[in-house]
């Protein structure tokens, strides 16, 4: 009797649980996903999480984040500082971004300024953008990053970037463009003669009419 | 009882045990069906989740069902209210948690590609694959000539990710756009798979 | 070389990562579509039950109680498999017998030997009630134990050595005429199988 009545305390538990599961709809439990930190930094990146979530942030980011240090061996002081540093730039990634950035867009932010790019030119990519009928800025997000990454100096690869994004190019091209430089720089130019060159003919190939 | 002859049982049975393969497309065919049904989500907790077949008392049921039928209703109240909430948050359809959109996300194949003359075990591990080195589909193979590649199905939108070598060296994608990643001291590359996000 | 365990990659699969679930059909496809080939007596019903098989397994994943032993419990899914398509289609006429040889992996020393008494044996086998050849085949080319055979099929084990014993008296009966190049005759009355080894 003992044993049915626990059966019966599982089913209902267990159909709580699914529902709740299925109306939030979660992959894996983060909870799961982290067991392989540490509990005290389990919890602290999990309440991160949850505040991500309450404030409208992307949450995911975060416990990639985590889950990243983990596989690189940081210990959890490590992870946790990421994860609050991260959690910043996603805030200031929205914000600059405008309330109807999509979660690839805001991530993407995110790595831009923490590559050192300003709030405000996050703001004037998304506005140059609009104006050049582009609906979304994660691509261009991604290469002014990798600009900086390679060496051009963030206020060269900002202008390249907005210029670029003012006259209207397609992703294909930005891709293009920032694989036109990752070759230069690799053959030995400098990485703003190389940025700024490779976009004066991106430009011109580019635009609203092709 | 009537006695077998060993050997000539061993013939036909070593007739019978020989390799058999199956046709080029068997994989294809199982996985597209596989990916055609709807994914699984809840691993370990799948098995919770199951039914199961209870005995008990009438009087037990009775309570039980009861008891099922308060906390369906309530529950299923309260998802109502969440979802009505969410519709009418101008925010609700829009910076969604990628938790969602990243693994209901439509998968598309990406190759990956390393040069690597002297690995003997290159991996692919990214935010797509909880920087987990021991996903199999990300594993790639050696095609040759220092040549590592691997094609996997990843989920549309931004991500970030690296190659580990031989388990233990991380490197970044030469060809890929970088990531100013140094909060681990070790870089990352960024993907963006069209469909979800991109274009104009 | 892949490291990870069934266990391991049923888990992921059960978390989302449905295309690793390639790597399980990947494992076992080759093994298990020689049961199903055997039993069924052609390529494409076995293959069909094989796939079959792979999908139910995929859907019922999270009822799978021990992730260690995927292949056992996808083996048994297979089992309940081939006898639904060999109950429905009926024995089939034993064509294409070059097909299924196409299917061998190993290579021929003698192909016109081989094909020979290869075609002998299958048209026996297809010529045993399925019990009979069900139990035979899971007992010498699976070479499994009379207990996991009944767990497998539901059987008792007295029923499945008597259909073992069966299956091979009337294989023998079949064969009997059958010509070996490298045996003049068919051996008979020699002792018996020791069954010891098997269970």
């Amino acid at each position: 009797m003992r044993r049915a009545r626990a059966d019966v305390l599982l089913a209902v538990v267990a159909s709580c649980v699914s529902l709740f599961a299925a109306a939030a709809g979660a992959q894996a439990p983060n909870e799961v996903r982290l067991a392989r930190l540490d509990s005290s930094t389990r919890t602290t990146v999990l309440a991160l999480a949850d505040s991500a979530r309450r404030d409208h942030l992307p949450s995911e980011p975060l416990v990639d984040k985590a889950l990243e240090g983990s596989q690189k061996g940081a210990d959890g002081a490590r992870i946790v500082t990421a994860v609050r540093g991260l959690y910043a730039e996603l805030r200031t990634a929205r914000a600059a971004l405008g309330a109807s950035a999509s979660t690839d867009e805001i991530n993407a932010g995110a790595n831009a300024l923490h590559a050192g790019l300003p709030m405000r030119n996050l703001a004037q990519l998304r506005s140059a953008s609009q104006h050049a009928g582009r609906a979304r800025v994660t691509v261009p997000l991604t290469v002014v990053t990798d600009l900086v990454a390679r060496g051009v100096p963030v206020a060269v690869a900002s202008d390249v970037v907005l210029s670029l994004a003012r006259a209207g190019l397609r992703d294909a091209d930005f891709t293009m463009f920032q694989r036109n430089v990752r070759l230069d720089i690799e053959r030995g130019a400098d990485a703003s003669t190389a940025a700024q060159t490779r976009a004066r003919g991106a430009a011109l190939r580019g635009g609203r009419s092709s | 009882m009537r006695s077998i002859p060993e050997r000539w049982i061993n013939r036909v049975v070593a007739e019978l045990r020989r390799p058999v393969r199956v046709g080029d497309d068997f994989d294809d065919k199982v996985m597209n069906v596989v990916r055609g049904m709807p994914p699984h989500r809840f691993g370990a907790w799948s098995r919770a989740i199951r039914p199961r077949t209870i005995t008990i008392s009438p009087l037990l049921s009775g309570i039980a069902a009861a008891l099922l039928l308060a906390v369906t209703l309530s529950v299923g109240h309260l998802i109502g209210a969440t979802r009505t909430a969410r519709a009418s948050s101008p925010r609700a359809d829009l910076a969604s948690d990628r938790g969602g959109s990243t693994h209901t996300a439509k998968r598309r194949p990406v190759q990956f590609v390393l040069v690597a003359p002297t690995a003997r075990k290159v991996q692919v591990v990214g935010d797509f694959n909880d920087w987990d080195a021991t996903h199999e589909e990300f594993r790639a193979q050696h095609r040759g000539g220092g040549v590592w590649s691997v094609t996997a199905a990843v989920p549309e939108g931004h991500h970030r990710y690296s190659f580990v070598v031989d388990d233990s060296v991380w490197v970044t994608d030469p060809t890929a756009p970088r990531v100013l990643d140094d909060d681990f001291g070790l870089p990352n590359s960024a993907l963006v798979v069209e469909g979800g996000d991109v274009g104009r | 070389m892949d490291r990870s365990t069934d266990a391991q990659i049923v888990e992921r699969v059960l978390r989302g990562d449905a295309e690793l679930y390639a790597e399980l059909v990947k494992r076992y496809r080759d093994r298990y579509a020689r049961y199903a080939l055997h039993m069924l007596g052609n390529r494409e019903d076995a293959e069909e039950a094989l796939q079959d098989a792979f999908t139910r397994a995929y859907r019922s994943l999270a009822r799978c109680e021990d992730p260690e032993r995927f292949g056992a419990w996808l083996f048994r899914i297979l089992v309940n498999r081939c006898r639904t398509v060999g109950a429905r289609r009926g024995r089939r006429s034993r064509t294409f017998v070059s097909d299924d040889l196409a299917l061998l992996e190993a290579a021929e020393d003698h192909p016109a030997d081989r094909t020979a008494w290869r075609e002998e044996i299958d048209r026996a086998l297809s010529r045993l009630r399925p019990e009979q050849r069900e139990a035979f085949l899971l007992k010498y080319v699976e070479e499994l134990g009379y207990d996991e055979m009944s767990r497998l099929t539901g059987a008792g084990v007295s029923a499945l050595k008597m259909r073992v014993m069966r299956a091979c008296d009337r294989l023998r009966e079949l064969l009997s005429d059958v010509r070996d190049d490298r045996e003049v005759r068919v051996e008979r009355g020699f002792p018996e199988v020791n069954d010891a080894k098997h269970s």
